[in-house]
């Protein structure tokens, strides 16, 4: 039971995080390897902020997420002012993981260097784990449905044209790329109180790719797409363990391929909805009468 | 002032490796507009292919250079072949170009990694020792590398700039569609520019691990090569050369100065300082999209 529960908390950890770079990679286009140093970053001050302060765990997560979002502006605010292409922001984001990774590794005095902060308890539990993925995935698409997520989309696909509509494209990508830190650094706080201990060597440029790949593979424009590939990556590795060496150079084969022949992902363009919900909600609850007289109403 | 010397002597030998890296991304850049992610593995592979050669097979240190320049660009262009080239040809946004040069790199230096291990090498050649300008200390092999670096520049100055393939490579740099109506073949432009980028990042990768040492995630390096490119100005091959040269040695002073461990964290900062104040890099002309 125990390990199941590791499954199901690791998995939903990568999922908030895997949503954090579906919104900036794959609706806005921008491609970003260096997530990790956001995690590290949120995952850290929730730390700091439950154990020394005494901050409750879910407001400490909260702010632990407006703290990576606020970091994140160091490099998107040069980055996009600079109307840098996509290929540049990318080594700016790797650059700044490093950089959080190396002062996190040299810094003894209150992070605890590279042995790591600890004296968390471990408060990440199934249940709040299930109900932050949820909460993450209903802010994520009301995010990505409104109008500042259109926005978004229209940068991905052109950002000239988009700029020409009066899309603010400063504005946008800082709003995109600061709601998809807080996402990575709401899943490095929830991490650090599952293992209950944090160290910089698990905010490598490896777990970046990882939550790149669940973006890849889940599909461009779509939520459920990465949330279902960063739960079966996650759970797939845990279950095959003998496969694990191998598990990169799959991963970079499979970006090959699928870049090659389904460059949309599996998923990609497919959008979560809930009007199947509706329809059977209707269906079975709402008098005939009153049914029909809302369908004239629509009309 | 010694040691202020002895580390720009030191910062211009690192200099000379990033502006190899440095000018091999800037060209694949030019032509097709997108950041070659997996040219780091290519690096790494290089320097393991000279580094198997010394010390499995006994070669000496030249032949071995020869066989992992050809090795290198072996690798670079099939990958080319298998990873860019349809993409390319069906005009696939860049986005879906960095995420299969991505995937190459991952696949490439895990594969590295699973085959020879994760340790740390020393480089097998022999220590050629240093020799004395005044105070300052020169490593013979610093020297070497900065020779041998500015050397490969120049030919490929002189290809580019002398000879009718290299002004096929700048027709196509301009424009690679009026470029093939012109009867400029584009797989033969593709096939010299990654057929480059293997020569430029094998002979960085056999000095760079002669200077530190042979290991699979080795090309991490090449992120400063890309800082430094960014800091030049994009795409512009000489501006590369300027922004690595000046990377090399503010970081190896850097290091001296104050730590070695800060010396990363400070490119890094460069990199943000620079674009805050200069968006289009020192020497770069606006990168604003063209129509």
């Amino acid at each position: 039971m125990g390990y199941l529960n590791a499954i199901i908390i690791l998995g939903g950890i990568n999922i908030i995080a895997a949503l954090g770079v579906a919104i900036i990679t794959g609706y806005t286009g921008l491609f970003t390897i260096g997530h990790a140093g956001f995690m590290a970053l949120g995952g850290y001050a929730c730390a700091i902020l439950v154990t020394t302060f005494h901050v409750p765990f879910a407001i400490a997560l909260i702010i632990g997420g407006l703290f990576a979002g606020l970091c994140s502006f160091i490099i998107g605010v040069p980055a996009f002012r600079s109307q840098l292409r996509g290929d540049y922001f990318a080594i700016a984001t790797l650059g700044l993981s490093e950089a959080i990774r190396l002062i996190l590794n040299t810094t003894y005095k209150v992070v605890g260097g590279a042995f790591g902060f600890m004296g968390m308890s471990n408060l990440t539990t199934v249940p709040v784990v299930v109900i932050a993925v949820i909460l993450a995935l209903f802010f994520a698409h009301m995010f990505v449905t409104s109008q500042y997520g259109k926005n978004c989309i229209a940068i991905s696909q052109d950002e000239v044209a988009a700029q020409m509509m009066g899309v603010n494209l400063l504005r946008t990508k800082l709003i995109a790329l600061f709601i998809s830190a807080f996402y990575a650094g709401v899943a490095g706080g929830l991490m650090g109180f599952y293992m209950a201990y944090l160290s910089p060597s698990f905010f490598t440029i490896t777990r970046s790719s990882d939550l790149l790949a669940a973006v890849v593979f889940g599909g461009i424009q779509s939520l459920i797409g990465p949330t279902i590939t960063a739960f079966v990556l996650v759970a797939v590795p845990e279950l095959l363990r003998v496969f694990s060496e191998w598990r990169l150079i799959v991963y970079g084969l499979l970006f090959v391929i699928i870049m090659l022949f389904r460059p949309q992902g599996l998923l990609g363009y497919v959008e979560m909805n809930f009007a199947f919900a509706r329809r059977w909600w209707n269906a079975v609850f709402t008098p005939h009468q009153a049914k029909q007289g809302t369908i004239k109403g629509d009309q | 002032m010694d040691l202020f010397l002895q580390q720009v002597v030191s910062g211009i030998s690192i200099g000379a490796i990033y502006s190899l890296l440095a000018v091999g991304y800037a060209l694949v850049y030019s032509v097709y507009n997108f950041t070659n992610w997996a040219f780091d593995a290519f690096m790494a592979f290089g320097a393991f292919m000279a580094f198997y050669a010394i010390s499995s097979f006994f070669l000496p240190f030249w032949v071995a250079a020869i066989i992992s320049i050809l090795l290198a660009i072996g690798m670079a262009v099939s990958t080319e072949k298998l990873a860019y080239r349809s993409l390319r040809l069906r005009k696939a946004p860049r986005l879906f170009m960095m995420i299969s040069a991505m995937g190459a790199n991952l696949a490439i230096v895990n594969l590295l990694n699973l085959f020879f291990g994760g340790q740390f090498r020393r480089f097998p050649v022999e220590n050629i020792g240093t020799f004395s300008m005044g105070q300052v200390s020169v490593g013979r092999m610093d020297v070497l590398a900065g020779i041998i670096s500015f050397g490969v520049l120049g030919l490929l100055w002189v290809f580019l700039y002398r000879t009718k393939p290299g002004l096929g490579i700048r027709a196509s740099s301009i424009d690679i569609l009026t470029a093939s109506l012109m009867g400029i073949n584009n797989d033969a432009v593709a096939f010299i520019i990654f057929a480059v980028t293997g020569v430029l990042s094998s002979v960085a990768g056999i000095f760079y691990g002669i200077k530190y040492a042979v290991y699979p995630t080795m090309g991490i390096v090449t992120i400063k090569a890309m800082i430094a490119s960014i800091v030049g100005g994009l795409g512009s091959l000489p501006a590369a050369v300027v922004g690595s040269m000046l990377l090399g040695i503010l970081e190896t002073l850097v290091a001296g100065y104050i730590s070695s461990t800060y010396r990363d964290l400070f490119s890094f900062l460069f990199l943000v300082i620079i674009l805050l104040f200069f968006p289009n890099g020192l020497m770069g002309k606006s990168s604003d999209e063209k129509l």
